[in-house]
């Protein structure tokens, strides 16, 4: 199968990229599930609607607007759960919100956006150029070492945040952190399988690793094992069958996940 | 129990929101002794331990004997967690004992003193149990390995003995009756538990946002102030080795300080 798609420089592209953004989502995504953040992960992803739409509109690369978009919508959301007394999940509804309808407004306003909406809908791992792989090699650095720094310390607040600031955690500092790389992220995900599915490429191989995992650094690992499978495996099978990349990347993930719910009931 | 204040409350007072929390604390907490805090819910008892570690805000100033803060061990409340998290007692200890990830492998030297810290509060055989599937006695032990393996000189535990069981809850003093005489700890105990607040305080302080009574353990349990503080008529009885159980005339809650 590689060798009958291998041949095309667009598709060579497009696997870089792929085990580029995989273990990046990895690395995040354990965090999303130690701290339930799918939730927030989602209303990053969909302010890509309202990031898109200006782009498009102010005639500046709407890849731009859409990570400064995930970017403010992340900090507004950890500063809304600071600094107010509402719930995180309401705060994180009421951003969702807000950019959902933003960008359905501006959409609707202008009808030609629908089509150049496409690709932030759905994602298109197959459209990666170098530019976009230049990038993904440096967030996946960048997503090591905060992980490489961070993980101890969102570990033991995973479990209690005053427990952790009691054993010299700066957990303000890593909170922040940690919610405007994942808002990064989740932009290249965006790009990757769209908005609608972006929050998969990190939850799912993360509850499967957490899943598969005996120990804190299995749970890393599984899950980096299981975002890059899915996605070695997902492209050429999309290739194959002519179906999205990102959808039949998320499919073999979820189907990784099946097989280790039932790992987890029966061997575990 | 008087001797050196290891720490002092001086017109301490938190105020969250509209909501005063803690008013006008004047208290000592006392080297080398054990002291408890204890009141009714929402009395602002867990409020004052995070006061002494700089997770409240305060006004009036909390003091540390010589001018320099001590190293502070912390044993919370029962932890709410995702019980299903991959992560073993040794993996907890040691994510707080290196600063090494996990993920690229856990050092020697950690390993050591993770097993050392475990085998103190007789958990050792617990090191490879994910924390998930821990009893409330075994976690709180694990807990208590977690705030000793920073080598303290306070010792700071909220609740400790809350759901757990009275087997796990007698190992559990045991344990810190021992520790106690082995290191030179002073110990800060908030609790609901009266018999255990008898059975190992030296010195109590009975807080209902502002101290209502503070002194010898026997000079401040008395009906009277117990009734001053809980608001119901309150009395303990020895019964058995020495060990006191709460009497009460109506119902009173079991449940943990939300303050």
């Amino acid at each position: 199968m590689p060798g009958e798609w291998g041949g095309f420089g667009f598709l060579k592209r497009a696997a870089v990229a792929a085990v580029l953004i995989a273990p990046a989502c990895a690395a995040m995504g354990v965090n999303v599930v130690s701290f339930r953040l799918a939730f927030f992960s989602d209303a990053v992803s969909h302010s890509a609607f309202a990031g898109a739409a200006v782009g498009l509109l102010a005639g500046i690369d709407p890849r731009l607007t859409v990570a400064a978009f995930g970017i403010l919508v992340g900090a507004a959301i950890v500063s809304a759960r600071r600094w107010s007394d509402a719930p995180t999940d309401t705060a994180v509804g009421v951003a969702m919100a807000g950019v959902v309808a933003l960008g359905i407004a501006l959409i609707s306003a202008r009808g030609g956006l629908r089509s150049s909406m496409h690709l932030f809908l759905y994602g298109d791992l197959l459209t990666a150029g170098d530019f976009e792989i230049g990038l993904a090699a440096i967030l996946l650095a960048v997503s090591l070492v905060f992980s490489a720094l961070a993980y101890n310390r969102l570990l033991i607040t995973s479990f209690d945040r005053n427990l952790a600031v009691a054993l010299g955690v700066r957990e303000r500092a890593y909170e922040y952190a940690c919610a405007l790389l994942l808002a990064v992220v989740v932009c290249f995900a965006v790009m990757a399988a769209g908005l609608l599915l972006a929050t998969a490429m990190l939850v799912v191989p993360a509850a499967a690793g957490r899943n598969f995992a005996r120990t804190a650094g299995g749970f890393f690992w599984w899950s980096v094992a299981a975002s890059m499978v899915s996605s070695v495996a997902g492209l050429p099978a999309s290739a194959a069958w002519n179906t999205p990349t990102g959808a039949t990347i998320v499919l073999f993930s979820v189907a990784l996940f099946g097989a280790s719910a039932i790992y987890a009931r029966l061997l575990k | 129990m008087k001797g050196e204040a290891l720490v002092i409350f001086d017109s301490v007072s938190v105020t969250r929101g509209d909501s005063r929390i803690l008013e006008n604390v004047n208290a000592s907490v006392f080297r080398g002794g054990t002291t408890a805090v204890i009141g009714p819910n929402g009395a602002g008892k867990t409020t004052l331990l995070l006061a002494i570690l700089g997770l409240a805000r305060h006004t009036g100033a909390i003091r540390f004997a010589g001018g320099r803060r001590p190293r502070i061990g912390y044993v919370p409340q029962r932890l709410v967690f995702d019980r299903g998290a991959p992560v073993t007692a040794m993996d907890f200890l040691a994510a707080a004992i290196q600063r090494w990830p996990l993920w690229l492998g856990m050092r020697r030297e950690a390993r050591r003193r993770a097993s050392e810290a475990l085998e103190r509060v007789g958990a050792g055989h617990l090191a490879r149990s994910p924390m998930g599937r821990l009893s409330g006695g075994e976690h709180q032990r694990v807990m208590l390995a977690l705030a000793l393996s920073g080598r303290p000189e306070l010792l700071l535990l909220d609740e400790p003995v809350a759901g757990v069981d009275i087997a796990g809850e007698q190992i559990f003093c045991d344990l810190l009756d021992e520790l106690k005489k082995e290191c030179d700890l002073t110990l800060v105990l908030v609790s609901h538990d009266l018999s255990m607040v008898t059975s190992h305080a030296d010195h109590v302080i009975c807080l209902n946002k502002t101290v209502r009574c503070q002194g010898p353990a026997p000079e401040v349990l008395t009906p009277e102030n117990l009734a001053s503080l809980y608001g119901i008529h309150m009395g303990l009885y020895r019964h058995g080795g020495g060990s006191a159980r709460r009497e009460e005339s109506e119902g009173h809650s079991h449940d943990r300080d939300a303050g």
